[in-house]
């Protein structure tokens, strides 16, 4: 026996107690910090991370770039509230409605607090001034005798039914809260609540939901958005841990029963699986990582593959013991044939998953190296206190053992399983050509299948179409112009060149033909060659216009120079690009674009503003929605826009400089294919039509996040899966010492891998997070079937010395126990079914079925494959 | 007996002082009222206006501002002309404001770019002017009668009066505090509160000037928590009793600005 179930067996108290204390001080390190942070303030405690910002890392240059715009613009994360009226006609614009949506708005303003003491004190909550409302955003409209008014759109809740259904009707005129405050069919409204962060949002939202309690109309209010979604997502993350994982648990239990009918026995494994699973999770919050959605997974993916070693540990010594009789020896029996094949597939299991350390997604790079981890604990404990195990057991426990299965007494070969799989041995052997040519079809097949994979996800759709946040979904975009919001900024190059700027200055004087202004022209002629930078050149010109204007007393000489003056600080303002009416239209035409794609429900610019306030200046008459003709009437639109009650608003839009404007978009859907789509088009647009000055275009809001990383995945995920292709098949040349052996045992795993892809894009399942993340996993998990099959196939030849017999001897034990593993672990993961959660259903159902394949594919593939090439892979050795 | 006829005493004392309080409190109201809007019977400065926000971005406004009291009354009607001068986009952007004691102010808006003189529908006052975080109310002047005045502390040098509004309606504030220099009546600091009691929102005078032997507000500052940053506005060429002929004040005047006035 090797060194270490060798001393498992002669010190089995050693390992089993020293296990325990493994796993327990590892629940200790995590509790204290968790239960009480302040007397263990030094240990890391249970971290939560429901955010998909974080599937970029943190300085990833996408999401700097997005922090940058959010805080640049004063974006906030925002929790919406959408309100519904079925019942009334006018949906949500009567008095009772809109007397609640008033005194929700009211208290959503109140919801905020201190935490933290002294300079570290912060106030958190509900951003009061940034909330859109009814009664908290103004309405600019005419008043009558050429008047125009500015005042709250509901300053407040409204007591006859016509005063409801004027403030629906205000709102619909404005164009930045149609479709945003007010919805396109003009009866559903949607509050947006601004929050200092995200983790607020469950205590912004539950306040808000009791508030909403205390109402007895008819409105539905949904409440969603992003950051309510992510702290759904952290609740159904904890019910996957805490209802699917053991509910594995207890079906790979059942089904270790039902094989080896010995209860006390099969506890072994459950211990195995037990530790390794405390020994990953433990150690990945000790070490301060957060669980996230991946990691979150980790339980259920350490536990299936810690039971598998267990199980051909079992299976062997299950199908010894009757022959052997003694525990003892039957053990150095079993850990013999075993020793190889379970190191060789724990190495390539964390060859598989340790991949994932080399995608450039920090949640699945944690995913990976703790469940590589995870195995290889399992590795550990499974050859130590599975031998510590049963060497504790008192001999006269095996009494009997291994007659359960088929009742008779040693013969395993009789059974009805070993029946079956000797049939399926002889068929492989004997249909060798008909097998492989079927296996080449259905990787044909698959090929083509491939080609035809969408790359999409949308973590919205992470929960099922039932879901409440789902629901709410639904209800807002049905309703309104999108509630996927991304974010395209235009940004003016610097290039304000001091001879730009000083001709500009120049052409402006002449044009006054002034003697004042043709004196300060001569002077900016004289201070362009001299001037160190624009600034200072247009100072030291102003300097002069403004020293000559106050030396005189005449008023006409006085005006001329301050026209001079003012031709001077126009020049200055050239600069501010996105007030400039022909870049504003430009604006306009892309925006008309995006509108026309049909992905874009809407979009929001201060091209927007511009025209509204014109339209309403001009006695609201339609043909006066337009951007004015000069950057001054421009300007004194946004002044007289300025005087609102939210004058800040304007700059959510535009940088205060005007060198840099946003376009919002409302997206109806957050696919990853329609932002895409989006970008692709946008693009397309600006190659086409180049816009009037040099700007550069790009992207943010979460969104565009979604695409940045699932791109980073995709072809993170080809690479770790590339690199541990190739990595396993140099492990297997070693293992074997022969390249066409370590070929062979990459077969069963290209078939299943290609049929498995090719089947989701058959079927149209998106490519999506999980699907990538399965691709490494089942590379490390379906090489371990070819393992102990080659292994054991080789063995045996030593042995029997022809191919034929040696199949038969193979379709005996170790075929039953790479059929028992199948079983036991594809039906384990069948519990992730019942996870709330799509992404965990969708590892589920894949992994089982990557595992059922696997095993067909070993099972069919490999005996076929031998009885074609044997004389490639058995050379005759014996006849030299 | 002795003892109730003690609390009946000292009911009546205290109810003596605080109406005698209430009509003191007003009356400084009113003269700080006077001190900051109404000195003299006309006014000119010419304002540059600084607002940051917060990300400490700066945008800068220059305007003069005219102003004459009807009938040189304190507390009266009267009107105000702001000629806006910079940036250059704006240049000569106007408003005119009539300013009534009891009844919502006229407002004018010219915008010379686009050839429109449009009258302002009367709405709350408390809007910002022109971008910055000063309200029109702030530069106009609030009515002392809007609100309900106490007298909360008196100091050397101060009153500190709370102002609750009569009518909430139209407010943001649950109430504000004012520091009114007791030699001059000039309100040095003002801090509005939110519902809870919080100060979100303060003036400060930061420089205050004799000139023509008023005292003077020359420089002055409003900050805003809620949306951060603040704004200053500085006086120059400060100038009373100039003799501002009522006329320029009117409509006419919008589009063709009183060059010789505003110079």
């Amino acid at each position: 026996m090797n060194p270490l179930p060798l001393s498992a067996s002669n010190k089995p108290g050693l390992y089993l107690w020293g296990s325990a204390l493994f796993s327990l001080i590892l629940i200790l390190l995590v509790a204290a910090p968790t239960f009480a942070p302040q007397s263990f303030s030094f240990l890391e405690p249970l971290k939560v991370d429901t955010d998909p910002e974080n599937m970029l890392s943190e300085n990833e240059p996408v999401r700097v770039f997005h922090n940058r715009m959010k805080q640049e613009f004063t974006l906030y994360d925002l929790v919406v509230v959408g309100v519904v009226n079925e019942r009334d006609q006018n949906g949500v614009f009567n008095t009772d409605t809109l007397g609640d949506v008033y005194a929700l708005t009211k208290f959503a303003e109140t919801i905020r607090w201190t935490e933290g003491v002294g300079d570290h004190a912060m106030r958190r909550g509900v951003i009061a001034v940034d909330l859109i409302a009814p009664s908290t955003v103004d309405s600019i409209e005419q008043a009558g005798l050429g008047s125009v008014s500015f005042d709250w759109l509901m300053p407040e809740p409204p007591q006859t039914q016509e005063q409801a259904l004027a403030v629906r009707d205000r709102a619909q005129r404005i164009p930045t809260l149609h479709d945003t405050l007010v919805s396109g069919d003009g009866k559903a409204l949607a509050i947006y609540i601004p929050i200092t962060s995200k983790d607020v949002s469950f205590r912004v939202a539950n306040q808000l939901r009791e508030k909403i309690a205390t109402f007895d109309g008819d409105a539905v209010f949904h409440i969603t958005g992003l950051p309510i979604a992510q702290d759904q997502f952290g609740v159904e993350m904890f019910k996957q841990m805490a209802i699917s994982a053991p509910l594995a648990m207890a079906l790979i239990f059942a089904l270790m029963w039902f094989f080896f009918r010995r209860l006390n026995l099969i506890i072994s494994p459950m211990i195995v699986a037990m530790v390794s699973v405390i020994g990953a999770m433990g150690l990945l919050v000790v070490t301060g990582n957060t669980v996230h959605i991946m990691s979150s997974m980790i339980p259920i993916f350490v536990m299936p593959i810690a039971v598998l070693d267990a199980v051909h540990i079992l299976s062997d010594f299950y199908d010894r013991y009757p022959a052997i009789k003694d525990r003892r020896k039957t053990l150095e029996h079993v850990m013999k044939e075993l020793w190889q094949p379970m190191l060789f597939t724990t190495l390539t299991t964390c060859t598989g998953f340790a991949s994932l350390a080399f995608t450039p997604i920090p949640p699945v790079q944690v995913f990976g190296v703790f469940v590589a981890i995870g195995v290889f604990f399992a590795w550990f404990f499974t050859v130590t206190l599975v031998p510590a195990y049963i060497m504790v057991m008192p001999e006269k426990a095996f009494t009997g053992f291994g007659m359960g299965a088929g009742g008779e007494d040693s013969d395993h070969e009789a059974t009805p399983l070993a029946r079956f799989l000797h049939g399926v041995g002889d068929f492989a052997v004997g249909q060798a050509k008909l097998i492989v040519a079927g296996f080449l079809i259905a990787l044909a097949i698959a090929a083509y299948g491939v080609t035809q994979i969408r790359i999409n996800d949308n973590p919205v759709k992470w929960f099922h179409a039932d879901h409440e946040i789902r629901v709410a979904d639904r209800a807002l975009n049905e309703r309104f112009g999108g509630t996927y919001m991304a974010y395209l900024t235009l940004s003016a190059e610097d290039g304000d060149a001091l001879a730009d700027v000083a001709d500009d200055a120049q052409k402006r004087l002449a044009a006054l033909g002034t003697p004042q202004a043709q004196e300060l022209a001569n002077q900016a002629q004289a201070l362009r060659g001299s001037a160190e930078s624009v600034d200072a050149f247009l100072a030291a010109l102003r300097g002069k216009g403004e020293a000559a204007r106050d030396a005189t007393e005449d008023d006409d000489e006085w005006y001329a120079w301050d026209d001079a003056v003012l031709a001077v600080d126009a020049a200055s303002q050239a600069g501010e690009v996105f007030k400039q009416p022909d870049m504003l239209a430009y604006m306009e035409k892309l925006q008309a674009h995006l509108a026309s794609t049909g992905l874009v429900g809407k979009s929001n610019a201060v091209t927007d503003i511009v025209k509204t306030v014109h339209r309403d200046l001009f006695l609201g008459e339609e043909e006066a929605y337009r951007i004015p003709d000069t950057p001054e009437a421009v300007a004194q639109t946004l002044i007289t826009y300025q005087n609102s009650h939210r004058p800040q608003d304007l700059f959510k839009l535009v940088t205060p400089d005007f060198k840099k404007a946003v376009l919002w978009l409302q997206l109806k859907s957050g696919d990853n294919v329609d932002m895409s789509a989006v970008i692709k088009s946008v693009d397309d647009f600006i190659a086409q039509n180049p816009p009037p000055m040099t700007v550069s275009h790009d992207w943010f809001g979460l969104t565009y996040i979604n695409v940045a990383w699932q791109q980073k995945m995709v072809s993170g995920m080809a690479k770790a899966f590339l690199g541990s292709f190739i990595m396993v098949l140099i492990l297997m040349t070693v293992l074997f010492r022969s390249f066409a052996w370590g070929l062979l045992s990459m077969a069963p795993l290209t078939v299943t891998i290609g049929v498995i892809y090719g089947v989701i894009g058959l079927i149209g399942k998106d490519y999506d997070m999980p699907v990538a993340v399965l691709s490494s996993l089942s590379l490390g998990l379906a090489i371990d079937y070819a393992i102990h099959f080659n292994a054991r196939a080789r063995q045996l030849y030593q042995g029997i010395g022809d191919w034929v017999q040696t199949a038969k001897q193979a379709f005996g034990e170790p075929a039953r126990a790479i059929f028992r593993n199948v079983i036991v672990i594809g039906v384990g993961f069948l519990p992730l079914l019942l996870a709330p959660l799509v992404p965990y259903q969708t590892v589920g159902v894949f992994i089982s079925a990557i595992l059922f394949l696997a095993g067909v594919a070993t099972l069919l593939g490999l005996p076929a494959l031998i009885t074609i090439f044997k004389k490639v892979l058995f050379p005759e050795r014996r006849a030299s | 007996m002795i003892f109730k006829k003690l609390i009946a005493t000292a009911a009546i004392a205290t109810l003596s002082i605080s109406t005698a309080f209430a009509q003191d409190v007003q009356e400084i109201v009113n003269k700080a009222s006077a001190a900051a809007y109404y000195q003299g019977e006309d006014g000119r400065a010419k304002v540059h206006m600084s607002i940051k926000d917060s990300q400490g971005r700066e945008r800068t406004r220059d305007f003069v501002i005219l102003r004459k009291d009807i009938d040189n009354v304190d507390n009266g009607e009267q009107r105000f002309y702001v000629f806006f001068e910079r940036p250059a986009d704006v240049n000569k952007t106007s408003f005119l404001v009539w300013k009534h004691a009891a009844a919502d102010d006229d407002r004018w808006l010219y915008l010379p770019a686009l050839d429109l003189v449009k009258r302002i529908a009367p709405s709350d006052e408390r809007t910002s002017f022109v971008g910055s975080h000063f309200f029109y109310e702030d530069v106009s002047g609030r009515g002392p009668e809007e609100d309900n005045h106490v007298l909360e502390e008196e100091t050397d040098d101060y009153y500190v009066i709370r102002s609750t509004p009569k009518d909430a309606s139209g407010v943001e504030f649950a109430s504000y505090k004012n520091w009114v220099h007791k030699a001059t009546f000039i309100p040095v600091k003002t801090e509005y509160y939110d519902e809870n009691g919080e100060a979100y929102r303060t003036y400060t005078a930061l420089g205050v000037e004799t000139i023509d032997d008023k005292p003077t507000v020359v420089k002055s500052s409003m900050a805003d928590t809620r949306i951060g940053g603040a704004t200053e506005m500085h006086y120059s060429e400060v100038a009373y009793d100039t003799g501002l002929p009522e006329d320029i004040f009117s409509e006419r005047y919008l589009r063709n600005p009183p060059r010789r006035e505003l110079r």
